[in-house]
């Protein structure tokens, strides 16, 4: 310290005018105060302040604030130097990271089939775009674009490049090649986007399970709709679906035939396994090519399958048995009166092939009896089908992951009248997928598996529910099976795989009116019938006669065969095995005869059946026998 | 001594700056790298899906069975077709074994080396090439078709030899083992211009000769040479004396297995 200049006491010196005690600058000491310890040696007035005196103090103040803000400056540089170098980590941050390779570059997941087949994707491609401030002939940049792009509009590409707006899309998704063209002219103000564009390799095939997307990659329909969420937020990992590509293939094939063959305005086929729920298949005609959304109508469009709800006609006969059976107050031998018709009302109930006697519970399941079906409903009461009905699914939607579910159309108030009709298929209009779970449900030992369009892990544990008694499910595949050995569905059976099903023919309600000249014939089949695995569903939608049906368009003449040609190439590609119908195992568990007897043993021809036993398949059909 | 310390300092001070200014530009490079390899990843994926979509498209089973229906003879799959595998009887023990497949004309003889003419036949050995030549005492209970349990697995290169090559008739010696596989030679492609005419009329002779042996459907493409070696020779007929007179003239000749060199020389690739 160099305070000893002034004479100064050291220490005491009382900072005058901001000086900083500790700071290594701090060369000055003011002149001291008075101080009762120390007596200086001279009064402070005393010093002459000469005005060297006065500069030299000045400059001291000057040097030791300059020297304050140097060593701030310093040490703050120090600070963030040490800050820097040694807690910084890592140094300034990556500028490139390394990509993680199994990421996706889309923002859209792909769907996938159970066997990992590619149904939807995304491919990057190139959108074109001006901004047309920054084209300065329009003219002459339209006449070069459509040179190129052909289907490109020369005014419109002129209005939309000599317009005011900064950004104005030209044409979307190019083609490499077209944009390669592009590129090469050279038209300044003219620039690409990267974009993402769906594309369906399997293409109309499961045009209504997968649906499509509209421009901007937002589902409008099936499950691009339903999981569109799903699709955008997880990109990554494929949403697989429990649709088989092949068992498609094959439904939609034979589907096709039989429309074309009949002349049908639509058809719908569900393949559904009854142990897990999942549609392996499904598919409705007519339908539509998802790539090129521009062509579509509504009746492309609708999904007969899930959305369209019709009266099943016979086919519901399958419930009104199992609710029967499962009442625990009939059994497939007890008799029934189809010989007089049935007055409710205004309305009458008849069979138009009415046989004319009683008849057992397996005949009016046989021959689709609409007479015997009412009295066994009548001796369960209304509030049982009721109960029964809604437990089966028949109220609300199946809950099938698809935006196309359609609601039931269900009678309110059920009156006794509904029952009777809705026990031969009419006053209840359900979609085909309810009919198919419900069914599947009542033969594969009475669980009620949720419909469900997404495969379930091989281990997961499948909600069910148990509606009917395992008894009653094995009574129904037996009935099921009899109906084709022996009854409306015979043209159904594939040798080897023990197919049973029921027969459906429902006349169309046009307006206030059922119309007899169009219906919707369907045919529910399952196989195998001693151990059920699929149910093969096939709805026809207003088929004519041809000449080959004999004038008939029924569930057996037109559904049951297309069933037949579907489980006789499906039955391979799922690993049924096939089997011997007449061995003891598999009689064991599917005979039943007319007479309601499930002992095949004392297997006496039937007792009670008629020669011809041929009815209709339809109560409704206004005809007297049909073959099959 | 002060200086000293001065350029000591100094010359630390300037080596880090340069090994510090080096190590920047490398993190630069290989950050440059990296992006670079960035964007190839994102392209080849993008590749990728491209082509998935595209096996995808082409494995529709729409197509596949329309191009099922107009280029094989397959019908679908049928219930009857299948057995269950339990009913399938065992092999009873006591059966006569079958007996082992002869070659024509040396009953007993020692194996031959697969793809070795056999002396004094003239025809080519396409079937013996793949029958396994056992003994007849060790083929007891095991059908023909099968691997004899006593042959060792043999290795891959060994095994494409066994494979069953054709040998043509005509070949000068035994040495088809020696050279299977075609080459160019140099010598053969220098006159190609003057031997291509040469040699077209010999092909033809053969594919003539040739010709109603081959079946109605097979592809016939009468400039490969290949095709030569592939068609049945006639055993009575001589073996193919063309090739033999045309390298009397040339001496250029390449043999009938070197199909690229004639190949080349067809197509005149040097004129």
């Amino acid at each position: 310290m160099s305070g000893y200049d002034h004479g100064g006491p050291v220490g005491y010196g009382q900072p005058g005018g901001g000086g900083v005690p500790g700071s290594p600058g701090s060369t000055y000491v003011p002149p001291p105060a008075p101080s009762p310890y120390q007596q200086p040696p001279q009064q402070p007035s005393a010093r002459p302040r000469t005005s060297l005196a006065v500069a030299l103090e000045q400059s001291r103040y000057r040097l030791l604030v300059t020297a304050a803000v140097v060593t701030t400056v310093f040490t703050a540089i120090g600070v963030k130097l040490a800050m820097a170098t040694l807690f910084a980590g890592g140094g300034e941050p990556r500028q490139h990271v390394a990509l993680e390779v199994d990421n996706t570059t889309t923002n859209r997941a792909d769907i996938i089939d159970r066997n990992g087949n590619l149904l939807a994707t995304s491919l990057v491609t190139q959108s074109l775009f001006a901004d047309p401030k920054l084209v300065s002939r329009p003219e002459e940049a339209a006449q070069k674009l459509v040179s190129v792009l052909p289907e490109l509009d020369y005014k419109d590409l002129v209005g939309k490049l000599s317009g005011d707006r900064r950004f104005v899309w030209l044409k979307r998704n190019l083609t490499p090649k077209q944009q390669a063209a592009v590129h090469r002219l050279g038209i300044p103000g003219i620039a690409f986007e990267r974009e993402e564009r769906r594309f369906y390799p399997a293409g109309p095939l499961t045009s209504h399970v997968v649906g499509f997307t509209g421009i901007d990659n937002s589902g409008l329909a099936g499950m691009e709709q339903g999981f569109n969420k799903r699709l955008t937020e997880d990109p990554g990992t494929p949403l697989q679906l429990s649709l088989d590509l092949r068992l498609q293939h094959v439904l939609k094939k034979e589907l096709t035939a039989t429309v074309q063959e009949f002349s049908a305005i639509g058809a719908a086929g569900i393949v559904f396994d009854v142990r897990s729920g999942e549609v392996l298949a499904m598919v409705s005609l007519p339908d539509f090519d998802p790539q090129d959304p521009t062509g579509l109508n509504s009746d492309t469009l609708f999904n007969r399958a899930t959305l369209g709800v019709y009266e099943m006609g016979s086919t519901f006969k399958i419930f009104n048995s199992a609710l029967a059976f499962d009442a625990g107050r009939i059994r497939p031998s007890d008799m029934f009166d189809a010989k007089n018709p049935i007055k409710v009302g205004r309305f009458t109930i008849n069979d138009y092939h009415s046989l004319h006697r009683a008849l057992t519970v397996a005949e009016v399941f046989q021959h689709s009896s609409n007479l015997g079906s009412v009295r066994m409903v009548q001796q369960v009461g209304v509030a049982a089908q009721k109960a029964f009905m809604t437990k089966m699914g028949f109220t609300k939607p199946t809950g099938l992951e698809l935006p196309e579910s359609g609601w039931p159309l269900v009678p309110n108030p059920w009156r006794e009248v509904n029952s009777y009709t809705i026990s031969f298929g009419h006053g209840l209009s359900v979609s085909p997928m309810h009919t198919v779970a419900a069914a599947a449900s009542v033969i594969n030992g009475g669980l009620f598996h949720k419909p469900t369009l997404l495969k379930r892990n091989s281990d997961a544990e499948i909600p069910t529910e148990q509606v009917v008694s395992r008894q009653t499910s094995d009574l129904m595949r037996r009935m099921f099976r009899f109906v084709v050995t022996e009854g409306t569905g015979k043209s159904a059976d594939v040798k080897g795989y023990v197919v049973g099903g029921k027969t459906g023919t429902a006349d169309k309600q046009k307006g206030r009116h059922y119309q007899k000249n169009s219906r919707m014939s369907s045919f529910l089949g399952a196989f195998p019938m001693n151990d059920p695995r699929y149910v093969v569903y096939v709805l026809v939608d207003e088929p004519k006669a041809t000449a080959k049906t004999y004038g008939y368009a029924t569930g057996g003449w037109v559904a049951a065969p297309a069933a037949g040609r579907i489980i006789k190439q499906i039955g391979p590609l799922l690993n049924v095995p096939t089997v011997d119908e007449s061995s003891p195992e598999i009689l064991n568990s599917t005979f039943l005869n007319a007479a309601g007897s499930t002992n095949w043993q004392q297997s006496l021809p039937p007792v009670s059946a008629p020669p011809p036993s041929k009815g209709s398949t339809v109560a409704s059909f206004p005809t007297q026998t049909k073959p099959r | 001594m002060k200086g000293k310390t001065w350029l000591f300092w100094g010359g630390l001070i300037a080596a880090a700056g340069g090994v510090l200014f080096q190590t920047s530009y490398d993190v630069q490079d290989l950050e440059e790298k990296l992006a670079g390899l960035n964007r190839k990843i994102i392209h080849e994926q993008e590749s990728i899906q491209v082509l998935k979509a595209e096996w995808s498209y082409l494995n529709d089973p729409s197509k596949l069975e329309q191009m099922a229906q107009s280029y094989l003879a397959l019908q679908p799959t049928e219930p009857r077709q299948y057995v269950a595998m339990d009913l399938i009887p065992m092999r009873p023990a006591d059966a006569v074994p079958p007996p082992a497949p002869a070659l024509p004309g040396q009953p007993g003889a020692a194996p031959l080396p697969p793809m070795v003419r056999a002396p004094g036949t003239g025809t080519s050995q396409v079937a013996s090439a793949r029958v396994p030549t056992v003994p007849n005492n060790t083929a007891a209970g095991i059908v023909p078709v099968s691997v004899p349990a006593t042959a060792k697995p043999l290795p891959m290169d060994k095994a494409l030899e066994r494979a069953a090559v054709v040998v043509p008739a005509s070949l000068p010696s035994g040495g088809g083992l020696a050279d299977p596989a075609p080459r160019i030679k140099p010598s053969a492609l220098v006159p190609g211009a003057a031997r291509a005419p040469v040699e077209r009329p010999a092909e033809k002779a053969a594919t003539d000769r040739a010709a109603g042996k081959l079946a109605p459907n097979a592809p016939t493409a009468p400039n490969r040479a290949t095709e030569v070696a592939t068609r049945p020779v006639p055993p009575a007929a001589a073996p193919v004396p063309a090739p033999k007179a045309a390298a009397a003239q040339q001496p250029y000749q390449p043999k009938p297995t070197d199909s690229l060199g004639l190949l080349v020389a067809r197509l005149g690739v040097n004129r």
